[in-house]
């Protein structure tokens, strides 16, 4: 293959990477409503935000 | 006012600086009292933040805008709920949770919250569900307003209200402060 076309892949790669990445990012930063965890208990589900957040 | 309208507003500081973006929606079960917000940072390639923004730190609540004084308003996301962690909550996100009755009938699915902000005591309570009715309702599919009473009990599959709640269910905000002042007053006066 040419060298452009290893390029053309290269930065196809990269386009649907950074994509993928933004489309994640927007899923994170999707908002809900959460009820208070129960008195003297922990929640579950924890990610970079800390726990009781929704995904 | 809905929930969904708070959330992805900016949270912009007195200096002019939009330092976040509201996230989530913390309130304690009990007493129905919103404590706060989870964040996210703001632009494209931004994720939820570590910190949190409790109610007593915000300024206001405006229309497009959370009012805080600075940065230093943020704390740690685990202290915003843990001041809202009461008896009967679930730690969950309420939305997509099914609304039981006490007689044990499905009403729908919650698909926003309702929210009352009092200025002048600084204060934000969950007034009320917006669900997607179900066959229980007669209406099936269209989205109604549901009054809560002041103590709201919630698990993680089902959030629970009294059976006469079916008889305050309205269709638009407008009126529904009456509707839950009403339904709250049968409660007392039924206690």
């Amino acid at each position: 293959m040419e060298w452009w076309g290893w390029l053309i892949v290269v930065v196809g790669v990269i386009v649907i990477l950074l994509g993928l990445f933004i489309g994640l990012q927007a899923r994170r930063r999707r908002g809900g409503v959460i009820v208070g965890p129960a008195s003297g208990t922990s929640t579950t589900g924890v990610d970079d935000a800390g726990p009781g957040s929704t995904p | 006012m809905r929930t969904s309208e708070i959330t992805k507003r900016p949270v912009v500081t007195h200096q002019g600086e939009d330092v976040a973006q509201v996230k989530d929606i913390v309130f304690a079960a009990n007493g129905g009292r919103v404590g706060g917000f989870t964040l996210a940072g703001r632009g494209l390639f931004s994720g939820p933040k570590k910190e949190a923004l409790s109610w007593e730190s915000v300024g206001s609540l405006g229309a497009d805008a959370v009012m805080i004084e600075s940065e230093a308003a943020f704390e740690p996301h685990q202290s915003v709920l843990d001041r809202s962690a009461r008896s009967g909550g679930s730690g969950g996100d309420v939305l997509g949770s099914k609304v039981l009755t006490d007689a044990g009938t499905d009403l729908g699915v919650v698909v926003d919250v309702v929210v009352e902000v009092d200025d002048d005591a600084h204060t934000c309570d969950v007034i009320g569900y917006e669900i997607e009715a179900s066959e229980a309702l007669e209406t099936k599919g269209t989205r109604l307003l549901i009054p809560l009473p002041a103590t709201l009990s919630a698990s993680k599959e089902f959030l629970m209200v009294p059976d006469s709640a079916r008889n305050f269910v309205g269709r638009d905000l407008a009126g529904f402060g009456a509707s839950v002042a009403a339904f709250r007053a049968q409660l007392e006066g039924g206690a």
